[in-house]
């Protein structure tokens, strides 16, 4: 009965290191796995195809005259036309009706491509350096995207901080993300791909932001409607479902991913302050009780903390930092932390502070280092979870 | 008795040649201040490719790099970002849209047009000097802290990284912008004001109606990119909200702004290069150019609407699908002028007495790598294909084949083509010829293996990378090895000519047009007094004369310049 929990749900939660893909599709495109693929692949073949044809046109020509043509000696005998306005026109007239048909496959391709369908299922996607978070209608929020399969999907997408650009390319989509606006783009997978990693397609940051561009890559899982249904509703469920006194390992490493890429666990310097022991600090839970930590602007944590200053307890601190970071910033560091207001439950926050207490029990990623117990199950319904398994 | 161009050498050794103008004044300071057009297109050459060099060495550092797809411990995620903004930076603000005006056409477009100098000496001085303290900038802004915006500065990254080099590479190609202003201005002038007589518009070189194009681009679009940087640079400094909407500004109107120049730009890079290539095959084919008009109103053409195709940058960037549209069906239209161009110059070849010298061997390079690059660009121009290929490496691919395969190939087979004109001595054939080869094999390797890996989906400006595309990586990267070695082969090539080259004859191509008419290198004032002209492209009247070492135009024979001249058939058509 277990069978849809246990090999799927885990996938997202601990997310295994990629698994290595090979390339798919042919000689110069990727699998086509969306409805609008086929049109863009078949404009783009047309393309190729003319280009092979001009290309060996030209160079065969090109070939043939310096061979037949080519200088014996030193003598000059230089007697071609210097014109053919006939000619000329034709080889103007052929590039600019091949022009115009190939704006108008473009064209057409491009308005069925910019045109979500009214009846699509929205995604909200938030774009921050340098990860990827995609909510559900039902508040749900993930790392990968999870789609249903052969159902149009529109995503709403904002960012929190520079440009990026969301890029699936087996899905033939891309579409800026900009601070200040609303961007969409649409889609409608019909295969499914299950939670298997090595069918899932590679979605891309394709606007230069910064340090960890390269690293803003995630997976997207095409499920179909039932199993899709089935995991929405598990993940609404999932942080609250988890004992209190587990969600430091069960809740924590998988939102710990969105902060890994500025807050190593190690020391390492990187964008913002490790929250592992550096530089003489202890570790990020012991430095905040005993108020160590050192801002910018000369004070310490020390000044802040207690009955009746800014901050009641060390907790109190973490968070408003996970909500409101730039408040006060951790020398020698600048303010580049984006907020993840709306975006992280109480649930979460308190996990993740857990979590720094006890940075003792995962590695350097943030992999708990023990077994994970299997979660106590309640809420799912056999008859769709034994659908699923199947 | 025929009487040969006067102003030919009566003997072929240079040292004994009373004048030139690498002998005429000597010292430092008569080449730093100098107001030679031919002294300051010379020192523009080397600083150029200094530069080049430079900019290079960061390609192979990028390249090398992804030989792995991880990380590496030699190179860091910010050092690659700053390797791959410092190569693109360099190579397009400081080699290549100098790199033909004002170093080759600054050397040759007054010898073209007969005259002693460009129409104001004085001002060319300057932009060369700009262009020097540009290039300080962009090394100060390495010791400032360097900078990871990419070459084209996006906002509002480029307000917002920490690194601190970045208002000070935006001052230097503030300044790198008014040395390519002044040149534009100068050439502008020069062209409209100091043609020899019989040189009527409609018989001009046609790489002097390529420098004009270009010249009229650097005028009208470079003004807006030193004001969209200085905009960046006011909001970076003083937090004045224009670009970044954190301070209520629009990040896609930089965009537009960027690309209004940089598009154009990209212009401003390969029209001079195919007016090397028209020179390249009328002169190693000996015969009339194809089709002059057709040729020379098309570079007027690709400079107009070069203006007007912006927006294709900018596709997946949020601006409305009507605009799309409208920039891509004008996008097109650029397609039509580069099409009729490769037509003309294949049917150039048609019929012509063609000698494989190297400069040919880099102008058939060229038609190959122009035609790739040229066809690739419909994938581009074309939207719903856009959607997949922005930003990944087939973009990448697009442009190294139109800026490097095409425009820095360009400027490499004229820079062989003019060298014995501008410093008097041959290269080796057969060391040129090695070097062309190993670049051309070594470039198309690198390159198209990049389509493939664009077309697949690998995004750009990417440090590490999925394993699946480690193969193409590979391959790509040992391109670039093969391309360095022929570089490499070039400069020594080149470099050797200058101490142990063969002195080079006035003409050793059998060239037409003005400048291979005066001594190699030429006298100070290049012509005693401003010659006549007549057809630049007909060599009916160019002929081998062993005492000359080279080839004469035998200006007797021309009708225009001698009404007793005989009528020859094939002359005119």
């Amino acid at each position: 009965m277990n069978a849809f929990f246990s090999t799927i749900v885990p996938t997202i939660a601990t997310a295994p290191p990629p698994a290595p893909r090979e390339l798919t599709g042919g000689f110069w495109l990727p699998q086509a796995s969306s409805v609008n693929a086929e049109n863009i692949d078949a404009t783009f073949y047309f393309i190729t195809y003319l280009g092979y044809f001009f290309f060996a046109l030209i160079v065969a020509l090109m070939v043939i005259f310096v061979v037949k043509y080519r200088q014996r000696g030193r003598e000059i005998h230089a007697e071609g036309p210097t014109h053919h306005t006939a000619l000329e026109v034709t080889w103007t007239i052929i590039p600019l009706l091949l022009s115009i048909l190939l704006f108008y496959f473009g064209f057409k391709g491009f308005l069925s491509a910019s045109t979500p369908p009214l009846n699509s299922y929205q995604i909200d996607v938030t774009a921050q350096q340098w990860s990827w978070s995609f909510k559900y209608p039902n508040g749900v929020v993930s790392d990968d995207l999870i789609v249903p399969a052969d159902k149009p999907v529109k995503l709403v997408m904002r960012s929190e901080d520079v440009l990026h650009s969301l890029f699936v390319p087996d899905f033939r989509v891309k579409k800026d993300v900009v601070p200040g606006r609303y961007t969409t783009l649409w889609f409608n997978a019909p295969e499914p791909t299950g939670m298997d990693a090595r069918k899932a397609h590679h979605l891309f940051c394709t606007e230069y932001c910064g340090k960890d561009h390269s690293n803003m890559n995630r997976k997207v899982y095409v499920l179909n409607q039932a199993e899709f249904d089935e995991w929405a509703e598990y993940q609404r469920t999932a942080d609250q479902r988890s004992p209190v006194d587990e969600r430091y390992f069960r809740v924590a490493p998988k939102l710990y991913k969105r902060c890994i890429s500025c807050h190593t666990l190690d020391g390492t310097p990187s964008t913002g302050p490790s929250w592992g022991a550096h530089d003489g600090l202890p570790a990020i839970w012991e430095r905040t009780e005993k108020g160590l930590t050192k801002f910018g602007d000369g004070t310490t944590l020390k000044d802040y903390i207690g009955p009746g200053k800014e901050y009641e307890t060390p907790e109190a601190y973490i968070s408003d930092s996970i909500l409101n970071p730039g408040k006060h910033l951790v020398a020698p560091f600048g303010n580049a932390m984006p907020t993840f207001k709306g975006q992280i439950s109480d649930v979460g926050i308190q996990a993740l502070i857990d979590f720094m207490k006890r940075l003792d029990e995962f590695d350097a990623k943030g992999n708990y280092l023990k077994p994970i117990p299997p979660l106590p199950q309640q809420t799912a319904d056999p008859k769709k979870t034994a659908n699923a398994a199947k | 008795m025929t009487t040969l161009d006067a102003s030919r050498p009566t003997h072929l050794n240079i040292e004994a040649s009373s004048d030139n103008y690498l002998t005429h004044t000597r010292g430092l300071l008569s080449w730093a201040f100098t107001l030679d057009h031919k002294r300051i297109g010379v020192m523009y050459m080397f600083a150029i490719l200094g530069s080049f060099f430079v900019g290079g060495v960061f390609a192979l550092l990028v390249r090398t790099k992804l030989l792995f797809p991880d990380a590496v411990n030699w190179m860091t995620a910010e050092q690659y970002n700053q390797a791959f903004t410092l190569h693109g930076a360099v190579m397009v603000f400081l080699v290549i849209v100098p790199s033909i005006p004002a170093a080759l056409g600054n050397f040759i477009l007054p010898i073209m047009l007969g005259a002693k100098d460009v129409a104001f000496p004085r001002l060319n001085l300057a932009s060369f000097w700009l262009w020097i303290f540009g290039a300080i900038f962009v090394v100060i802004s390495l010791l400032a802290g360097s900078f990871d915006t990419g070459w084209t500065f996006y906002t509002p990254y480029s307000t917002r990284t920490t690194l601190g080099g970045v208002v000070w590479v935006i001052t230097g190609v503030f300044i790198l912008g008014f040395s390519s202003i002044f040149t534009g201005m100068n050439f502008i002038v020069t062209i409209h004001k100091l043609r020899p007589p019989g040189m009527t518009w409609f018989r001009m070189p046609l790489f002097l109606w390529a420098l004009y194009s270009t010249a009229l681009i650097q005028v009208l679009a470079t003004p807006v990119l030193a004001i969209t940087l200085a905009l960046v640079a006011i909001e970076r400094v003083f937090h004045i909200g224009v670009f970044d909407p954190a301070m209520g500004g629009d990040p896609v109107l930089f965009q537009h702004f960027f690309w209004f120049y940089s598009h154009p730009a990209v212009y401003i890079m390969i029209l001079p290069g195919m007016g090397i290539i028209s020179e390249i095959i009328a002169v190693h084919s000996h015969r009339h150019i194809f089709g002059y008009r057709f040729i020379a109103f098309s570079s007027i053409a690709i400079a107009f609407f070069s203006f007007l195709v912006w927006g294709h940058h900018m596709f997946v960037s949020g601006q409305s699908g009507l605009m799309g549209a409208v920039f891509s069906l004008i996008t097109f239209s650029v397609a039509i002028p580069s099409a009729i161009k490769v037509f003309n110059w294949l049917a150039t070849l048609y019929k012509g007495s063609i000698s494989l010298n190297t400069p040919m061997l880099y102008g058939l390079a060229f038609l190959f790598l122009f035609t790739i690059g040229g066809l690739t660009g419909l994938h581009l121009g074309t939207l719903n294909t856009d959607i997949h290929l922005h930003d990944t490496y087939f973009v990448v691919a697009h442009f190294h084949y139109v800026m490097m395969g095409s425009a820095l190939i360009a400027m490499v087979g004229g820079l062989h083509h003019w060298w014995p004109k501008m410093f008097g001595r041959m290269y080796s054939e057969a060391l040129g010829k090695l070097g062309c080869v190993l670049v051309f094999v070594g470039f198309n390797v690198t390159f198209f293996t990049q389509f493939m890996l664009g077309s697949h989906g690998m995004p750009r400006r990417y440090y590490l990378y999925q394993p699946e595309f480690q193969i193409y990586h590979v391959i790509s990267t040992c391109g670039s090895y093969i391309m360095a070695l022929g570089f490499i082969i070039t400069g020594i090539c080149l470099l050797k000519s200058l101490f142990s080259g063969k002195p080079a004859p006035a003409n050793p191509w059998g060239g037409r047009s003005l400048e291979w008419q005066c001594p190699s290198p030429p006298p100070h004032d290049n012509f005693p007094t401003t010659p006549r002209v007549g057809d630049c492209y007909d060599f009916s009247i160019v002929r081998w004369d062993d005492s000359a070492g080279g080839y004469v135009v035998d200006r007797s024979l021309d009708p225009e310049l001698n009404p007793n001249a005989p009528k020859r058939a094939g002359a005119h058509h």
